[in-house]
């Protein structure tokens, strides 16, 4: 294993659905020796390729399982890792994100620039990840590299630049012109493993030319070396271009584009040259972990393997023989045997095996370095636990964890669906912080609750299909919250006399909106007006009261209850009574602290052809959408704008027949706000008139 | 403090803007000065005023993304309400952000005909109608005498009464026109009705108004800005 960090690439293969990312992987695989056979996607031997895909992941075209697995080209680890690309997973797609230092965008040489090339570049460029790009399929009838670079560079805002020319395309493809070294590359043997060099053919060597020349005007512009070379008209040695095309890479400037067939085994392995030569080792790019004994303050880990070490857990999985940890370090080295600390639960953890993951087949292994991704095993954490050596305390991912802001009811079918949906649960939260479950003790249905659509119904479809768990599900519903706006005093008595012993118990004081958090209990008794044992039982009786609000029962939000008198009896009161009391105090002053309905809003972002912005602003103004913005970028627009989670249920086949399926959306949870008075009435009727039909 | 006291302790209500706009009509404002001193920080003051006053903001950021220029109405409405964290002025600033709306533009792809179009697309849907119109960024290098007075049509067709510019000006251009206005305004200072000049002094920053017509205040007055917030001190 290599320890010198530049040798390590940590990179993400993204792609539109159908763009051959799982057989472009599975020739990957082969040439650097991982596999020994090639197995078609959906091959008559019935194998299926190595990395083949979750069947879910397929039918919607998203990315819902990041899976890992480990190479060697010419030196160079290679860890490569699938990123989810639906903001719904958005914790997934962070810290997925996170872990990758590079990532190749693969295109279909005539699909061109899709929707999901779109969402999966734009969150690239928010996460500052330098890419190459791999024209696929251009043995397909309709092939037209040139046509996707243009789409790259007008759809993508990439300074997109062909490192390579196809020798013949569709049916005659046979390889590719190296547009570096001025030669013609073709694959030879029974899978393409055997690269030829050759002479360009004379038909091409016009247009290699023309094509060399527009790639050094563009990678010029990254080195002064270059362009003096290029004033002076002398030979040009290739790793001048090389270093060129780095730098341009690695500052986001520039993106180099592959072309190739996977499926036909034509130019896989000069993509990998180019991972090689253009993207970054962990060292080029600065990761940042947050301080957690300085108020999550950012510093810049150092990758160096020689300090206390830094690991964040990306990925968990159900294996065969336990849970698998997928984790990324940042710095120092972690050895078999070695104990780390859990920063989140500060527990310690014994490390017993140290696997590197190839898909679903692993090797152990004794150590591994900083910029290295393995998986450990047996190591009990979350998604997104953050392990260090436990000289320094940090997190490489805030602790804060957006609300879930939509929620289903499911209900098993029988028995065993039971069973198998409380183990599904069990995991699929373990596995994911935004997504959440709990059972509603009036209607004793479990409800689950995410961060969108999407994102619960990804986890129903899980439910079935991975763990045998039929369930009825509910329609989805918004998760409202009531928050109270002004103070309130109450003063109840509980009394209860039905023969034997009594139950008694006064609670008196006020109810207040609390700035941060969602509530919080204080006792202010002198005297013992209310006995020590007793003042518990009134801190459970209001957080019982917290679960349903009285206006649309809603969970409530943001309370300061304060106790500061009460009465009990030697004989009747007791830990029932008070919790009962306080049950009452908090209804009595709840509806006087002028209580509010909150829904959540989301941040909106839809893209599409300038020709449709009239149009997507009109539907968002429908939607009680307040616009923020709109932004121009060539012949397309984003506009963003805060929207109302529950008028954006069915939005997209709205936008969709609107824009004639140019347009693309997406959404993430930004804040709760009050609901206007109107849609506040309507809600409390409707949660009225279910109390009385209940 | 609610509303009311934002707009009446507003220490703009000196230039007596609100009278200009709804005395006479259309006009254009200037806000100058070297990078980096503040043009943006006056330009979103003077938007909040107007979205005070209940009118509405179309705020064209040319060259900068939404987010950023959105935070600017986001720390400077903070600032101004700071002293007040109640619910009611939670709900006060809601209302008042509903009346901005930003329209960002890449350097090379704005230009008057297209803010025209996409302002079209606003009015015709009644999405959104524009009173203000606060264009950051534009390059008055390039832009010329006809392309502004163009701009001051276009105000007329649309039905706004103010669109404010912000222009930058450079040290070691010393051209200036005869009310005072730096280059490279100098040879369009007729088309505007009000000037303004961020210029930094010692360890404070003036505001000088260098042309106002029909203001409350004689050209040749000065504001000060509190340098560390940029906002426009009281007298």
């Amino acid at each position: 294993m290599s320890v010198d960090l530049s040798n390590v690439r940590n990179i993400g293969i993204s792609a539109h659905i159908d763009s051959g990312k799982t057989t472009l992987t599975e020739r990957i695989l082969f040439y650097t020796d991982r596999i020994h056979a090639i197995h078609d996607v959906r091959g008559k031997d019935g194998v299926g390729a190595k990395m083949d895909s979750m069947e879910l992941e397929r039918e919607r075209g998203i990315t819902i399982q990041s899976a890992a697995t480990f190479c060697n080209w010419k030196g160079k680890d290679i860890n490569i890792i699938d990123t989810p690309g639906h903001v719904d997973f958005t914790i997934e797609v962070e810290r997925a994100l996170r872990v990758l230092d590079g990532a190749v965008l693969v295109l279909c040489s005539v699909g061109g620039v899709q929707s999901q090339s779109i969402t999966v570049n734009r969150q690239m460029t928010r996460y500052k990840v330098p890419r190459i790009a791999f024209i696929n399929k251009c043995d397909r009838t309709g092939a037209n590299p040139e046509r996707v670079t243009a789409q790259l560079r007008e759809k993508l805002g990439l300074n997109a630049h062909m490192m390579q020319m196809p020798i013949g395309l569709e049916n005659d493809l046979v390889g590719v012109v190296d547009l570096v070294t001025m030669k013609a590359l073709y694959f030879d043997g029974d899978n393409g493993e055997v690269v030829r060099e050759d002479e360009i053919p004379s038909a091409l060597q016009e247009r290699a030319k023309e094509k060399r020349e527009e790639l050094l005007e563009a990678v010029s512009m990254f080195s002064d070396e270059l362009m003096e070379v290029m004033l002076e008209e002398g030979d040009i040695d290739p790793a001048l271009i090389h270093a060129a095309v780095r730098k341009g890479t690695l500052s986001l400037e520039l993106t180099p584009v592959f072309v190739g067939s996977a499926y036909k085994n034509k130019a896989v392995q000069p993509m990998l040259d180019g991972v090689n030569a253009y993207l970054p080792c962990p060292t080029d790019v600065e990761n940042v972990a947050l301080d957690l004994n300085n108020e999550e303050k950012e510093f810049a880990v150092s990758n160096d393997p020689d300090d206390p070490l830094i690991m964040l857990a990306f990925k968990l999985e159900d294996g065969r023989y336990g849970q698998l940890t997928y984790v990324r370090t940042y710095q120092g080295k972690l050895s078999k045997g070695d104990t780390v600390f859990n920063s989140r639960t500060g527990k310690k953890v014994k490390i017993g095996r140290l696997c590197r993951m190839h898909s679903d087949e692993m090797e152990d292994i004794e150590f591994c370095g900083s910029g290295d991704i393995v998986a450990l095993f047996g190591v009990d954490c979350a998604s997104g636990d953050t392990f260090s050596s436990g000289d320094i305390s940090c997190s490489m991912s805030s602790m804060h964890i957006p609300e879930p802001v939509i929620s289903l009811a499911i209900v098993p079918v029988d028995n065993k669906a039971q069973i198998n949906m409380s183990k599904a649960l069990n995991r699929f939260t373990k596995e994911d912080p935004t997504f959440k479950t709990f059972v509603d003790h009036e209607t004793n249905e479990t409800i689950i609750s995410g961060m969108g659509e999407l994102h619960l119904e990804v986890y129903v479809e899980r439910m079935k299909r991975e763990y045998n768990a039929e369930v009825q599900v509910g329609a989805p519903q918004v998760a409202y919250r009531e928050a109270i706006t002004a103070r309130a005093e109450f003063n109840y008595t509980h009394k209860k006399q039905t023969g034997g012993s009594g139950q008694f118990g006064r609670v008196a004081g006020y109810m207040e909106p609390l700035e941060e958090g969602e509530y919080e209990f204080v006792d202010a008794i002198v005297g013992g007006a209310i006995p020590r044992e007793f003042i518990s039982s009134c801190d459970k009786g209001f957080h019982k009261s917290l679960v349903k609000g009285a206006l649309c029962g809603s969970a409530v939000t943001g309370v300061r209850c304060v106790i500061n008198d009460g009465a009990f009896h030697a004989v009747d009161s007791s830990d029932v009574a008070f919790q009962l009391a306080a049950i009452g105090a908090f209804k009595e002053g709840y509806m006087k602290a002028k209580p509010v309905i909150m829904e959540p809003i989301m941040k909106v972002s839809v893209e599409g052809p300038t020709e449709f912005q009239g149009s997507i602003m009109g539907s968002i103004n429908q939607r009680r959408g307040m616009i923020i913005g709109t932004m121009e970028e060539g012949n397309y627009t984003v506009v963003e704008a805060d929207v109302p989670l529950s008028e954006m249920f069915g939005y997209s086949t709205i936008l969709r027949s609107l824009t004639q399926g140019k347009a693309e959306f997406t959404m993430e949870f930004s804040a709760f706000k009050q609901v206007p008075k109107m849609v506040n009435d309507e809600l409390i009727k409707k949660y009225q008139s279910e109390k009385k039909n209940a | 403090m609610g509303k009311k006291d934002l707009v009446m302790n507003n220490p703009l209500r000196v230039l007596g803007l609100e009278k200009k706009v709804q005395e006479n009509g259309a006009g254009m404002g200037l806000v100058m000065a070297r990078a980096g001193l503040g043009k943006t920080a006056i330009l979103v003051q003077i938007a909040l005023d107007s979205m005070l006053w209940g009118d509405k903001v179309l705020h064209v950021s040319i060259g900068e993304g939404i987010d950023k220029t959105k935070a600017w109405y986001d720390d400077i409405l903070a600032l101004m309400t700071a002293e007040e964290k109640s619910e009611s002025m939670q709900v006060t600033v809601t209302e008042i952000m509903q009346k901005r709306m930003i329209m960002t533009f890449k350097e090379s792809n704005f230009s008057q005909a297209k803010l025209e179009e996409r302002l079209d697309d606003l009015l015709q849907q009644n999405i959104y109608k524009p009173v203000c119109l606060i264009i950051d960024g534009y390059d008055f290098q390039a832009g010329t005498h006809a392309a502004l007075q163009e701009f001051k049509e276009f105000m007329v067709r649309r039905g706004l009464k103010m669109i404010w510019f912000s222009a930058v000006t450079h040290r070691d251009d010393e051209r200036k026109s005869a009310a005072g206005v730096p280059a490279p305004c100098h040879e369009v200072d007729d088309l505007f009705d009000m000037v303004m000049f961020i210029a930094p002094k010692d360890n404070a920053i003036d505001l000088k108004i260098l042309k106002c017509v029909n203001c409350a205040v004689n050209a040749g007055t000065s504001l000060t800005l509190d340098p560390s917030t940029m906002l426009i001190q009281k007298a």
